[in-house]
């Protein structure tokens, strides 16, 4: 699985940190889901939808093989 | 969401205050032979395989407190909840603790077949301290690696 939420990050110009603060994790994991080593919770995905205005599917991608 | 089976932040310091004394204890009651006189305890036997004789047995209690330190301490260290305790450090938590029961039996089967004799109840003792040795480290390590690649 791969994501996009280093651009959403962008589009709405906050940092990891502050993305983290937002919806209640540590910046560490925005930096592990970032970096594809660690597929967050349904609860965490449809919370950064919610705060990016966005469907889950146009920031989280499934790959080929899973 | 809860995490459960964890012990306040504050219990990792606590744990590093009673784990190194216990360390230095341990070590120094392993290979200096050295005992607290006052843990010394005389246990008596009135009856040794049915039949009926005095016996004063002496035990000292100086390695019971040295491993109890050391367990009691390594335990709070391992289950304390960090600052931003959250899924991925769950999930990283969980994978420490597997990692270290598959490395803590290797070194277990392994050293089974190359230590022999009264060599292999040291190999015991350490191992009832490596597991929750290598989670802490293993644990950490992932921790340090994901913070340095922070951007």
């Amino acid at each position: 699985m791969k994501n996009t939420i280093k651009v959403e990050r962008a589009i709405q110009n906050i940092t990891q940190q502050e993305l983290a603060e937002k919806i209640g994790v540590s910046r560490q994991t925005i930096n592990a889901i970032e970096s594809n080593k660690y597929v967050p919770s349904t609860l965490l995905a449809l919370k950064m939808a919610k705060l990016f205005g966005k469907k889950v599917e146009d920031f989280f991608q499934l790959e080929r093989g899973d | 969401m809860k995490y459960s089976l964890l012990l306040p932040s504050r219990f990792k310091l606590i744990g590093i205050i009673l784990l190194i004394p216990s360390l230095v204890l341990g070590l120094l009651f392993r290979f200096r032979d050295f005992t607290f006189d006052f843990l010394t305890l005389t246990r008596s036997h009135s009856f040794v395989n049915g039949k009926n004789i005095n016996l004063d047995e002496q035990i000292n209690l100086t390695d019971e407190l040295a491993l109890t330190g050391l367990m009691v301490g390594l335990l709070f260290i391992a289950f304390a909840r960090l600052k931003h305790e959250d899924e991925f450090i769950h999930h990283t938590r969980l994978q420490s603790w597997q990692w270290s029961v598959l490395i803590n039996y290797g070194l277990l089967l392994v050293a089974t077949w190359l230590v022999h004799g009264f060599d292999y109840i040291d190999v015991m003792m350490y191992n009832m301290l490596t597991v929750l040795i290598i989670f802490i480290i293993r644990f950490h390590i992932v921790l340090f690696r994901n913070k340095r690649t922070e951007s």
